[in-house]
């Protein structure tokens, strides 16, 4: 048997410390919310079918707008951190040494909480807030009521604007990690040949960067597909972020309703799983597709 | 070599730590406690640590408690006070947890809760008690008869009161001469002032309790839901809740197209002159940001004639709190004649006492008479005199969840 095997057993021996806090947190965890979304363990006898809480949500109209919303968020956000990212990333590569030391100042949001940069958007873009001041000031708006309404305007911008401020930060430095081992020989002899600078940037840079991007599109798509602080700051009562929702049926309805909060927050789990596993699968046939060419 | 799934050993790891979870049995508290005579118990509480966990968003409150409950505390009784911030439905899932792992032993004392909190801990088996019936200043100054439900849930001892509160709106009268007196007259007052007017989006806590105003006050009144959960009689009423509401809808801040999150969201509108009225389940609270210098001395509170709703809050002990006696004499304090007046001046909170006035001997109640509450919160006859009690606990979760499917996500 393979589980007897000395390498193994070594290699397994050798993970523990890390094994084992995931599998009990993290494993548990999981198994624990998915064992309470069928009603078993919760913290009130369950009176229902163990199918009862996910036939109740997805009869939910609601349920469908609100996830519908925030993978609409979560997309927008992680694109536009990603695209903004990477421009800035190869921006940045292409100066000279000495200012290139100076735009290190682009990891300062990294280190702001997300809640944080959250708060920065409402104090900005509110229509109290300092760009209405700013406008008013200069004239570009006659009174409060007549900046345009960011922040409630039934799709999110706000939260949007929070997620790409932190998320750009993040995909430059993927991207700038994989662009200084990038050899840049190879676009003085593109250039030599006269490829233009768009022609570069797309066939030849492009490329290279594309697992960074990748990487920081899922890792920001997942992040903002489930995440609280910035909905719970800047979100919309309707329609509703997935995350705020699960939170008030967890925290602040009756127990009796545990399956309904767990089941949605399993759904999004699985979602979460398949979404890696199709990405994945896609980009993979697209790479393999342009190495044919 | 063939890689191959070893599954039943995978498989046992992984639910380990899950199976272990479960596998020790929550065990009741055998205690003697409640056999033991009071005196005893506070014997038995001198020296000790009282962790009390409540709400932190209040900061008048906590200094309230750091300071002068703390050093009462300490002088009477050589018990060191901690208070720990948390909200009331994060405890409680804290204590489930707990319960959930076995722990006999835990770090919570006193719970500071009410409502849809009680019940919950009560149906899981999270409290310790009955105990209240144990503490003398409750034998001696509550009128038994006002604590005996908690938003329709029976209270059976399980949590001794503390303080009381009822809702007011606030508006400024700066802006507003004058406000609506009734339901239909705040309908006329929304349609003819767009974006004036807009509730905290339930289920926050003032949220819901406006919605359930609403609720009584257009289908007839609030004693045809005292008996308990009706699925029937709540089906014929609430949608003419959900019509009233649906009516104000495009009238609302922001065209009722988002509402704020909480009832600190609405206050930040309302003073900074978006809306023009605020609400509150607390009754000092328009005085307590006048004295802060949030809100301008022309702030004023007033209440429907339809009726206000009014609610006992409590203090309670969880099942596996380490020191329950340092508990029973904390919560013994809190509804003392002292730290009830202390509680009801506006400086320090401000906080309706749940003592019975007729129970007081005439000294003491002069002396909550001569409490000056300020200008803006109404006087305790006034509110008396439209006091009608909360709903049963089944009737609010569903009409929160009615709200939301009938009102937000129409």
């Amino acid at each position: 048997m393979s589980w007897t095997d000395n390498r193994a057993g070594r290699l397994i021996s050798g993970l523990a410390p890390l094994l084992l806090p995931y599998l009990v947190l993290f494993c548990g965890g999981v198994m624990l919310t998915i064992c309470q979304s069928f009603g078993v363990f919760t913290p009130l006898p369950h009176a229902g079918a163990a199918l009862d809480a996910y036939a109740k949500i997805l009869t939910d109209p609601a349920f469908f707008s609100s996830f519908g919303f925030s993978l609409g968020v979560a997309m927008a956000s992680a694109f536009c951190a990603m695209a903004a990212g990477t421009f800035l990333a190869y921006q940045v590569w292409q100066l000279p040494a000495k200012l290139a030391t100076a735009a290190l100042i682009y990891k300062i949001p990294l280190i702001l909480p997300h809640i944080s940069v959250a708060f920065v958007v409402l104090v900005f873009w509110s229509p109290s807030g300092i760009v209405a001041s700013i406008a008013h000031y200069l004239g570009i708006i006659q009174s409060m009521h007549a900046f345009p309404n960011i922040l409630y305007s039934g799709w999110g911008l706000g939260m949007v604007l929070a997620y790409t401020l932190k998320g750009t930060p993040f995909a430059m430095l993927l991207v700038l990690a994989l662009l200084v081992r990038f050899d840049v020989r190879q676009i003085q002899t593109a250039a030599m040949l006269g490829a233009s600078g768009v022609r570069i940037f797309f066939f030849i840079v492009l490329p290279r960067m594309a697992p960074a991007m990748h990487t920081s599109f899922i890792i920001l798509f997942l992040y903002g597909f489930g995440s609280f602080d910035i909905p719970f700051v800047l979100g919309e009562s309707r329609p509703g972020m997935l995350s705020i929702h699960v939170y008030n049926l967890y925290f602040k309805h009756d127990l009796a309703r545990r399956p309904e909060a767990m089941a949605i927050l399993t759904m999004m789990f699985f979602f979460a799983v398949i979404f890696i596993i199709a990405y994945a699968k896609i980009v993979q046939r697209l790479e393999n597709g342009v190495r044919k060419l | 070599m063939p890689r191959r799934c070893t599954p039943i050993p995978t498989l046992l790891i992984i639910l380990l730590p899950f199976l272990l979870t479960f596998a020790l049995p929550a065990r009741a508290p055998g205690d003697t406690l409640l056999k033991t005579p009071f005196a005893q118990i506070r014997d038995q509480a001198r020296d000790t640590q009282v962790r009390w966990y409540m709400f932190g968003g209040w900061a008048h409150v906590n200094t309230w408690v750091d300071t002068y409950v703390a050093a009462e505390m300490k002088k009477r009784h050589d018990i060191d006070l901690v208070r720990v911030p948390m909200d009331a439905g994060v405890f409680i899932n804290k204590l489930l947890n707990e319960k959930a792992a076995g722990r006999k032993t835990g770090s919570i004392d006193l719970l500071w809760i009410n409502g849809e909190n009680f019940k919950n801990a009560r149906e899981s088996g999270l409290l310790f008690g009955p105990f209240a019936g144990r503490l003398p200043h409750v034998q001696k100054y509550v009128d038994p008869d006002s604590i005996t439900h908690d938003f329709g849930f029976p209270v059976q001892g399980y949590e001794a009161p503390f303080g009381r509160a009822q809702f007011v709106f606030e508006y400024d009268t700066a802006r507003i001469q004058a406000p609506p007196k009734t339901i239909p007259e705040l309908k006329a007052w929304i349609m003819a002032h767009p974006g004036r007017f807009t509730y905290p989006q339930p289920p926050d806590f003032t949220g819901s309790a406006f919605v359930r105003h609403v609720f009584y006050a257009v289908t007839g009144g609030h004693e045809q839901y005292m008996a308990g959960w009706d699925p029937d009689l709540f089906a014929q009423k609430a949608p003419l809740l959900w019509d009233w509401l649906n009516d104000v809808a495009p009238f609302l801040w922001q065209k009722g197209q988002t509402y704020p999150k909480d009832s600190a969201f609405l206050d930040t509108l309302f003073s900074r002159g978006e809306t023009a009225f605020s609400m509150t389940y607390h009754p000092p609270h328009a005085q307590n940001l006048i004295l802060q210098g949030t809100y301008p001395e022309t702030v004023k509170t007033f209440v429907l004639d339809d009726g206000s709703i009014f609610n006992t809050h409590f203090t309670a002990i969880p099942f596996n709190a380490p020191n329950k006696a340092g508990a029973m004499v904390l919560a013994n304090f809190l509804i003392s004649v002292d730290a009830q007046l202390s509680k009801y001046i506006p400086e320090n909170w401000g906080d309706f006492p749940a003592l019975d006035m007729d129970r007081l001997s005439a000294q003491d109640k002069n002396r909550f008479q001569a409490v000056d509450l300020g200008t803006a919160t109404l006087k305790p006859d006034q509110l008396a005199a439209v006091a009608v009690p909360e709903i049963p606990a089944a009737y609010l979760e569903a009409l929160e969840q009615g709200w939301k499917e009938h009102v937000l996500d129409r």
